[in-house]
């Protein structure tokens, strides 16, 4: 036996504690520390500029420290087209302290806030929100957000692209309470025909969701021009000037983009969210919550009604660096404060831990927001395109089971097995028909029977891909629209259907979903700020489920009888 | 064990039609020693070149020193390519093979997710950029995702990148780098 010391081996004896807790899923988290100096910081950096505000004849000559001749493009688009010069000398003589106490005094209504905060420059609001905790952070976004009915986005994607799951996910997705339905694809070409798959699929039974689908800008303007989508929401904003001029854009550009959507109608919203600057490398030593603000004010300056932010594709970025969840909700109330719909996050794989991916939505859920998730996965996840949500379609009980349990609205309801079985069937038939008009691949009987049954892509039978591709070219060659669905629904024997569709359509022609947090309720009327405005003023007010959406909400998978604790109530 | 990048001067574009040029990033070998997931630079310098030279096709070494953008590091190892191929590496391990008249943000093969890099993928990609050296059409390295990525290295990713960014060196020109790979005993 050799007696030679082996020091790369000799390791020093861990506990059995220490092993078991190094296996947690946590663990398999990154942390990474803090480095105010480039920017890997969440909200609280020596680094940011102090508020300070100047105003001559109308136009801002000053602005957090910075003279105007000094201004870069983002400082200047939001002095000149965000911030409200009549209420800016007002409300930045008021003390951060004051202005945060007025988010959480629920005294202080709604409307009075929104006076105050659009005077405030990006380095006012960030000392305000800096002054909160969490629970004051969700004290504000339950004031503040401006539907007063929160709601819910789900992401219908298939990792084969296959439309018939998306049309399928899409009509379950209507039936379980999302609002709003995003796609997007693997291959990009397939997207003309998951678009209408996602949009037939969104009008079967209830109707009336209304659906996008993320590509390059041009393209989505394209198939949301045409109606085959109803909305867009994938319009990224950044916080410095080289991270945008890097994506070869300026605000103006995005607001021109954003121009091109209201001039047909169209609902739409910027994307943006704390951590994506630093990690492009060119955070210029701003803190990430800094950078996002003025992604916020960026958004209200283009006139667009809302945005979805909550860090976004870069969550693991404030994820790893200390108080980054709290700069994140924080963001969040931020949008709202400044009377922006709010798509809060919640969308993107954020931990491998089952109780940090539930602490991350909990601020959301429980203050409610115009979306709580931007969406949440009506797949499993290994078919979600977006690279994984932070909730899937394996959670729908336990989200089921959290608003039933604090009464509070994510969105979602239970459905019983056998109508979700018919809402997918029937969105399969839909679909099918709309093909067959079309002189698309058929979908057969078969692929029909076994999708509605199955889970994810893996239970499905294999469509044509080269077929699928051809087609899909084939529709943008031949301009079909919205209409063309209308029309190939109602010949194929499904009204119903087309009639919800045309509803959704003609929604662009009044422009009623351009109002903040427009969405379309149960009798497909728009519900927006505008008819819907948050009235929350303290308890016993603003809204709170009740009634027939109460009774909806307490009923899960299995909850037993009173009457017979033999039995489950059906 | 490790890897020395000894310079040898000034980095020129070669005349040889049958060479590659692996490019490598400022802090590669020297502030950097291994990938985000631990491979020792040595392993991926010898995986690469091991590839390109299984297929008959010289290599040459060379390190940017005034940018750490992949696309540009890649880019510039193509144009200094004899043959038109390059093949780009940051030290996190981001790796991406470049043909000379591609537009920049262009290239044959970009593999994005340092997290999933093996050294089976580096042989890989040194085998592919030969072969496209030689004129022929490989298929593709397949490429891998996950999902969980994000969670785990997306914050040490961004970390690694902002510390490659401080040891630019503006306007400093590549060099020319012989990889000394020290065995260990």
């Amino acid at each position: 036996m050799s007696s030679l010391p082996h020091p790369e081996t000799a390791s020093p004896r861990t506990s059995l504690r220490t092993r078991v807790l190094e296996d947690r899923p946590v663990n398999k988290d990154g942390f990474v520390q803090e480095w105010p100096e480039v920017g890997m910081v969440a909200m609280d950096s020596d680094f940011d500029p102090r508020p300070s505000i100047r105003i001559e004849n109308g136009v801002v000559v000053e602005m957090d420290g910075r003279e105007r001749a000094d201004f870069d493009f983002l400082d200047q688009f939001i002095a000149d087209h965000a911030i409200d010069v009549e209420a800016a000398e007002t409300a930045m003589r008021q003390a951060p302290a004051t202005v945060a106490r007025m988010l959480v005094d629920p005294n202080i209504p709604r409307a009075e806030v929104l006076r105050t905060a659009r005077g405030l420059t990006p380095a006012a609001l960030l000392e305000t929100v800096k002054l909160m905790n969490i629970v004051e952070i969700m004290m504000g976004m339950q004031k503040m957000r401006a539907r007063r009915t929160p709601a819910n986005q789900a992401h219908c994607t298939s990792a084969r692209d296959n439309p018939l799951q998306v049309a399928m996910e899409a009509a379950e997705a209507s039936l379980r309470g999302f609002a709003e339905l995003e796609t997007t694809l693997g291959v990009v070409r397939y997207a003309p025909l998951v678009a209408i798959a996602l949009q037939v699929g969104g009008q079967v039974g209830r109707g009336g969701r209304l659906t996008q689908c993320a590509l390059e800008e041009a393209t989505e303007l394209d198939l949301g021009m045409r109606g085959i989508t109803a909305y867009a929401e994938t319009i990224s904003v950044y916080g410095t000037e080289s991270v945008f001029v890097d994506g070869d854009d300026t605000p103006w550009s995005k607001a021109f983009l954003a121009a091109a959507y209201a001039s047909r109608g169209i609902k739409m919203r910027f994307t943006s969210g704390t951590g994506s600057e630093v990690q492009m490398g060119n955070a210029e030593g701003r803190s990430m919550l800094y950078l996002e603000i003025r992604c916020i004010l960026v958004t209200k300056g283009a006139g667009v009604q809302g945005l979805q932010n909550g860090s976004i594709s870069c969550i693991g970025v404030p994820g790893a660096v200390p108080s980054g969840i709290r700069a994140v909700t924080a963001e969040n109330m931020i949008a709202s404060m400044l009377d922006l719909e709010c798509a809060s996050g919640n969308d993107q794989s954020f931990s491998h831990s089952p109780m940090r991916r539930t602490s991350r939505l909990m601020p959301q859920i429980m203050a409610g927001t115009d979306f709580v998730c931007s969406g949440y996965s009506s797949t499993p996840n290994y078919d979600n395109m977006f690279a994984g949500s932070n909730v899937d379609a394996e959670d729908y009980d336990d989200w089921n089971a959290i608003q039933r349990d604090y009464q509070i609205d994510g969105g979602l309801q239970h459905v019983k097995e056998s109508e979700i079985l018919a809402a997918r069937r029937r969105a399969g038939h839909a679909l099918q028909a709309v093909f067959a008009h079309l002189n698309l691949p058929p979908i057969t009987a078969r692929e029909i029977e076994t999708a509605v049954y199955a889970h994810g892509s893996n239970d499905l039978i294999p469509r044509d891909v080269l077929e699928d591709l051809k087609g899909a070219q084939s529709v943008m060659d031949r301009g079909v629209t919205g209409l063309d669905l209308v029309k190939a629904l109602h010949e194929g024997g499904f009204a119903d259907v087309a009639e919800n569709l045309l509803t959704v359509l003609r929604q662009r022609v009044s422009g009623d979903l351009l109002q903040t947090s427009a969405i379309l309720d149960g009798n497909l009327e728009p519900l927006s700020a505008v008819n819907d405005a948050n009235d929350y003023a303290g308890p016993g007010t603003g809204y709170r489920p009740s009634g027939e959406r109460w009774e909806q909400m307490k009923k899960l998978r299995h909850v037993t009888s009173a009457e017979n604790p033999e039995v489950e109530v059906e | 064990m490790g890897i020395t990048l000894r310079e040898l001067g000034r980095a020129e574009r070669g005349d040889r039609a049958d060479e590659v040029v692996l490019a490598l990033s400022p802090g590669f070998g020297g502030f950097f020693s291994k990938t985000i997931v631990d491979i020792p630079h040595d392993e991926v310098v010898r995986q690469i070149l091991a590839g390109v030279e299984e297929q008959g096709v010289q290599a040459r070494v060379i390190q940017l020193h005034a940018t750490a953008d992949l696309a540009a590091v890649a880019h510039t190892g193509a144009r200094l390519s004899g043959s038109g191929i390059g093949i780009g590496v940051l030290s996190r391990g981001t790796s991406m093979i470049h043909q000379k008249d591609l537009p920049r943000l262009s290239s044959l093969e970009l593999f994005p997710q340092s997290p999933l890099m093996t050294p089976e993928v580096y042989r890989a990609i040194g085998r592919n950029a030969a072969q496209y050296a030689k004129g022929d059409s490989p298929q593709p390295v397949p490429t891998l995702n996950d999902q969980m990525a994000r969670p785990r290295w997306q914050a040490k990713a961004a970390l690694l990148h902002l510390k490659e960014c401080e040891l630019l060196v503006k306007g400093a020109p590549p060099t020319e780098v012989e990889p000394v790979i020290e065995e260990s005993v």
